[in-house]
């Protein structure tokens, strides 16, 4: 028999609030970090949701649905998983309360647990409909006249960009505390002024950083973190296989090998037998095989030589005899050399890797300037840069040295750069995108979600906002709670006029609630003291002013590029208050929508579930909880 | 409550056998049972502190080896952790003496007390972290200063300095059991091996040799010595009578027993009646022939010789060493100029060839083969005798971080006072200071002039129970009001005969006079900015700590400490 486990609503909010209790600790300003070992005695700390949530392990299967939409959403923006968390917890409590107070609200049904079960669901249908068309529009309406707009577009060392790096600062602050916040800004912001591509735009080059990720950074550990520096050039994460020469001629000759440069005489299934009396065996035997493979070696070192090559880089480990011709050649040779390291090296070098040695054309040699050993922390490795880098690619290439007292530690930052990466992609992408895919789908929705005096001039004012998003790319948003007062207010206002125009006042507007569940978070940021909580919620909303459309226009005005981000924030109407607000830091508009958005599928998914069935496989072959990014994508987005 | 037990509940993994559920604790550093544990953590390398330090025993209960130590290195390593803060304290600071060998239990006391005056002081932690991060950065930019009180100025010329660097390095570890001539022996023996890994004609960029430490047993430590060159093995009885200095020699890398590993994967069939053993060992004696044409006396390889080979080589007068180890191929190729081979059927380059002079030195019932060059050479042999092989091997560790240290003088050039006399006038410089910035520096930090001064009091304590920890004998730590250095007065003084009880400071720089002013350093003392020492002081520091590894152990201690305040929540996973 399978044990079936009748799945109640408050089952689900039971497994939520386990969640919420850990990430809220490290949620908000006053949030610390959360320490994990491990089986095997590896110690983690961390403070991204993300991060805490997988390392759990968890066997509850719903815990584990929730978890891996977090981490679907968090791999994506990089940003937002404790909020997640928090949101999915106060909306299922809202429905929860709300399902139990009037739960034959649609249909009769048997037992009062399939109805509560039922109204849940269809609030939670109806929250995700109302989300996917509403919105957006919502927010372009009410939050963003008072967002700011982040541009890279003139990314350089020297005049950054005030909100893009209050940004920057708000995200370092609640992955690495206010300690190191600043620092891993300026060298953040350092990095990417070095790898902006002239004439590109910042995405394409933050898209590079962020897959390249892996091979442009070494982490340290029993350092300060205050050591944390960018090098030029790129470190091999392998030693030198040979000794190195100590001065040498420059520019140096390099090349990328795949293979094994000592030819394999046999490959597994090859038989070599060794007769009596055979004419070929007889004098020399076996040892002319063997004298063979040393011969390719000679033949191939003394072409390499030919071209005046003295650094070999190989993905794979090599043979003594190689080894040797390399060191008598006066070659350096470096061994196993990662996949994603070649990567990298073939793209900033422009050349490709040789997988048959006997062809070596000049196109597989790339010049060096510089290849030398680098001891960091307890390891050599191989630092190299290369010629004429900033005349093909237009960048300077480095590396990023992420130095830290504990392993740990290092890790956190290096996963902090990773997010920040992936945070600026998602706040850099316009909002225009889900909007275009939403009018696919739902081309002929009236547009009944304005004001009344709005529905005239509805599909205009539609189009209007479009053509603006096109442009408005990288909008920011004070932290603190900000978009979120904001859009309580605005949904508020919203499901008033709603229920207004439409005379079906017994159903509960669904806008209403998610008002209600978007308060939750700046309560929590403001956990310590409920007196901060009002006074910042009513500091926003002294900025709404009675007439949205004079809001609108005043967001035109400060939508061009802010030179000098200081300057153009006073001059924008609220300035005072804006500064005030800037001291919060800032957050991104688009990883916030597309927050909301998550929430709400997940809550539907988990809602759609009515039972749990407990299989008992023999052995557990099926993996847990896999951090495939193909099966969670099947498995996550099925939103008809 | 319910909570957290629910989510044990929840946490059980997915694997073939059923682990048990993590254990999560709730703000831990308010738990009464992990400040247990970091206080008694606190208390053991305190004790184990200094050169009058008690030693620990470690012996695991399966009757492993004892060992005695008072090493960080060691002892942390023998801490299993009990708790998951204890593992990250113990990880950051086993990281640092893996990197700097030196000022792992300074580091340590360091960040124990910092994180216990934390709890005490009843303040936000974000504030404890920011305050703390900001002393910091006072403390370093005042070590980096040209006329910082504390730090000394190492003089390359004469020897002295280092050898006193080196001696507070030997000293510190008591468990050496040196008597002071002998880690005055040992000092000077370190010194020199250091000094002759320094390469003396210095192209574009410095590249240091290696010494290679020999431990022998039984032996007086005054027997202890230091040679250039490399002290090999010898395979048996051999007379160098014969042989004309120097010798040439060849060196392989690839195993010469006559494996072939090369070929692949592949199945080699081998058909009745075909020896192919005897085709390798024909190949391998073709070797030794052209080998013997080339005039080589000395045969040496990374791995294993055929017996016949190596038989066939010595018959003809040529000394054969063989299982070299691959520690030891570099410094011989740096000695010889040789370069290894690993082609059996090629012939052997003439320019792999290198040349070596060798002679042979009895130690004891042993006799080794002494390889040198004729030139100059940066490799170096140091040969460590001691009674018993507990000493031993900690003399050996000791010389290991003594030449790190040494080392570390090439980076930056400078020491710092020891004796505790750093940690004192860092104290009151930092108490200074932030005495007379707390009106700027508190709105920048976020917090309140008093919160301000009462982390930074935290702070400066924690600094100077550093200071106290090097006392165990019951005695009295003070410090002098005017250039802020330590003291300690035994236990059997008072205050009024401090003048004669302790004639000098810590670190051995300061005089006691009559007009001096002392305070007990657990006690308060009106804060006073520290004075710098006349440069015209006919006193030597007797004690010197490495500046560059103390000034790292600060910054790691700190950042370790503000890591662990910041913890809120721990999962353990106890499978």
């Amino acid at each position: 028999m399978v044990p079936l486990e009748q799945l109640h609503l408050s089952h689900v909010l039971q497994a939520v609030s386990a969640l919420e209790s850990i990430v809220l600790r490290s949620f908000g300003p006053e949030g610390g970090q959360v320490l994990f070992t491990r089986d095997t005695g590896q110690v983690m700390v961390s403070r991204s949701g993300k991060r805490i949530l997988t390392a759990l392990h968890l066997d509850h299967p719903l815990a584990r649905m929730v978890v891996r939409c977090v981490w679907k959403h968090s791999t994506i923006t990089g940003d937002g998983s404790k909020t997640f968390v928090l949101l999915l917890a106060s909306l299922l409590r809202i429905i929860h309360a709300t399902a139990t107070k009037d739960p034959h609200m649609f249909q009769p049904h048997n037992s009062t647990e399939a109805s509560e079960a039922a109204t849940a669901r269809h609030l939670a249908d109806r929250l995700l409909e109302f989300a996917l068309t509403e919105l957006d529009e919502l927010i372009v309406l009410n939050v963003l006249p008072h967002g700011f707009r982040v541009s890279l577009e003139n990314f350089t060392a020297e005049t950054h960009d005030l909100s893009c790096q209050t940004l920057l600062v708000s995200f370092f602050r609640t992955r690495l505390g206010y300690a190191y916040c600043d620092f891993f800004r300026n060298l953040f912001c350092e990095l990417l002024s070095h790898w902006k591509v002239k004439d590109d735009r910042p995405s394409f080059s933050i898209q590079f950083l962020n897959n390249s990720f892996l091979a442009l950074h070494t982490q340290v550990s029993g350092v300060p973190v205050s050591c944390s520096r960018l090098i030029e050039g790129q470190v091999i994460h392998r030693d030198f296989a040979t000794p190195c020469p100590q001065v040498r001629k420059q520019p140096l000759k390099a090349v990328v090998f795949n293979g094994y440069l000592q030819p394999k005489l046999l490959t597994t299934g090859d038989v070599l037998e060794l007769r009596c009396g055979d004419k070929v065996t007889e004098d020399r035997g076996i040892v002319h095989f063997s004298s063979w493979t040393e011969k390719s070696v000679e033949s191939i070192i003394a072409t390499l030589q030919s071209f005046g090559v003295s650094v070999l880089l190989c993905a794979l480990k090599q043979s003594s005899a190689v080894l040797a011709a390399a060191t008598q050649a006066g070659m350096c040779l470096v061994e196993c050399v990662s996949e994603e390291e070649i990567s990298l090296f073939t793209q900033l070098s422009g050349v490709t890797p040789i997988s048959d040695c006997r062809r070596i054309h000049p196109e597989h040699i790339a010049t060096l300037t510089f290849c030398k050993p680098l001891l960091l922390g307890a390891h050599r490795y191989v630092h190299l840069d290369f010629h004429d880098c900033e005349e093909r690619l237009k960048v300077k290439p480095c590396s990023l040295v992420i130095c830290a007292p504990s392993e740990g530690q290092a890790d956190q930052h290096a996963c902090a750069f990773q997010d920040a990466f992936r945070m600026l992609l998602t706040a850099l992408e316009p909002v225009r995108k889900t909007q275009t895919a939403l009018e696919e789908t739902i081309p002929s929705k009236k547009c009944t979600s304005l004001h009344a005096d709005n529905i005239s001039n509805g599909t205009a004012c539609r189009v209007h906002l479009h053509q603006k998003c096109v442009t408005e790319t990288g909008c920011v948003i004070s932290a603190g709670g900000t978009f979120e007062f904001l859009l309580h207010h605005a949904l508020h206002q919203y499901g008033h006029s709603c229920s207004v125009s439409v005379n079906t006042s017994a159903v509960v507007p669904v806008s209403q609630l998610l008002a209600k569940a978007l308060l939750s978070v700046p309560r929590q940021i403001y956990s310590r003291n409920l007196k901060h909580f009002l006074q910042a919620q009513t500091r926003v909303v002294a900025l709404i002013p009675k007439q949205p459309h004079a809001l609108s226009a005043n967001f035109i005005h400060t939508e061009g590029p802010l030179g000098d981000g200081k300057l153009s924030l006073c001059s924008c109407k609220n300035g005072n208050m804006s500064l005030k607000l800037l001291d919060l830091g800032l957050e991104s508009v688009s990883c916030k929508y597309q927050l909301v958005l998550a929430v709400l599928q997940c809550l539907t998914n988990l809602l759609r579930i009515n039972m749990v069935l407990q299989t008992h496989a023999v052995l557990h072959t099926e993996s847990h909880d896999s951090l495939n990014a193909h099966s969670e994508s099947s498995e996550g987005e099925d939103e008809d | 409550m319910h909570i957290a037990s629910y989510l044990s509940s929840l946490m059980q993994m997915s694997r073939l056998v059923k682990k048990s559920p993590s254990v999560c604790t709730d703000l831990p550093l308010n738990s009464s049972d992990v400040c247990n544990k970091l206080r008694l953590m606190k208390e053991l390398l305190k004790s184990s502190y200094g050169p009058t330090a008690r030693l620990k025993q470690v012996h695991n209960n399966i009757g492993g080896a004892v060992v005695t130590t008072s090493t960080s290195s060691v002892l942390l390593q023998a801490i299993s952790s009990s708790h998951p803060i204890v593992s990250l304290i113990k990880g950051s600071i086993l990281n640092h003496v893996s990197r700097f060998s030196d000022c792992g239990l300074f580091a340590s006391v360091f960040c124990l007390s910092l994180i216990e005056e934390a709890g005490r002081c009843d303040l936000s932690q974000n504030v404890i972290i920011r305050v703390n991060k900001h002393l910091l950065s006072l403390c370093t930019a005042h070590l980096q200063q040209e006329d910082c009180g504390c730090k000394v100025q190492l003089d390359f010329c004469s020897s002295q300095s280092l050898i006193t660097l080196a001696r507070s390095v030997i000293s510190s570890k008591p468990t050496c059991v040196l008597s002071e001539p002998e880690s005055a022996h040992i000092s000077r023996l370190a010194v020199q091996a250091f000094l002759l890994t320094v390469p003396c004609n210095i192209p574009d960029k410095v590249r240091l040799g290696r010494t290679v430490t020999i431990p022998m047993e039984g032996h007086s430590v005054l027997e202890s010595a230091v040679f250039p060159g490399l002290l090999l093995d010898t395979p048996e009885n051999i007379s160098l009578g014969n042989l004309c200095s120097p010798l040439r020699m060849v060196l392989f890398s690839a195993s010469l027993a006559g494996d072939l590993s090369e070929l692949g994967d592949g199945r080699i069939e081998v058909h009745q009646g075909v020896d192919t053993d005897s085709q390798i060992v024909d190949q391998l004696l073709e070797l030794g022939k052209q080998v013997l044409k080339d005039e080589v006396k000395l045969f040496v390889c990374q791995k294993v010789i055929h017996p016949v080979l190596q038989h066939y080589l010595r018959c003809n007068g040529v000394i054969v060493i063989e299982r070299l180890g691959i520690s030891l191929m570099e410094p011989l190729i740096q000695l010889t100029g040789a370069q290894p081979v690993a082609t059996l059927h090629t012939t052997v380059p003439w320019e792999a060839y290198g040349e070596v002079h060798v002679s042979v030195r009895p130690f004891g019932s042993k006799t080794k083969l002494h390889l040198h060059p004729a030139g100059k050479t940066t490799i170096c042999t140091m040969i460590l005798c001691h009674r018993n092989e507990t000493m031993l091997s900690e003399l050996k560790l000791v010389c290991q971080k003594t030449e790190h240290v040494l080392r570390l003088t090439l980076r930056e050039p400078c020491a710092l006072l020891g004796g505790g006399c750093t940690e004192t006038h860092l104290a009151a410089y930092v108490r200074h200071q932030s005495k007379n910035d707390v009106s700027e520096s508190s709105p920048v930090l976020g917090c309140s002039q008093t919160e301000y001064l009462l982390a930074g009091e935290a702070f400066c304590r924690s600094l100077e129970s550093v200071a106290t920890s090097l006392e165990h004998d019951d005695g009295a730590s003070l410090i002098d009001l005017t250039h802020a250095h330590h003291w300690t007065l035994p236990s059997d003084a008072t205050e009024e005969h401090l003048e004669d009880a302790a004639a000098l400071c810590g670190c051995g720089v300061v005089q006691s006079c009559q007009n001096k002013k002392w305070s007990y350093l657990n006690t308060e003392y009106a804060e006073f900015s520290p004075e710098p020492l006349l440069t015209a002081s006919p006193l030597q520091p007797t004690v010197l700590d490495s500046f560059t590894a103390k000034v790292n152990a600060l910054e790691v201690a700190v950042e370790t400490a503000n890591l662990v305040l910041d913890v809120r929540y721990v999962i353990q996973d106890v499978n």
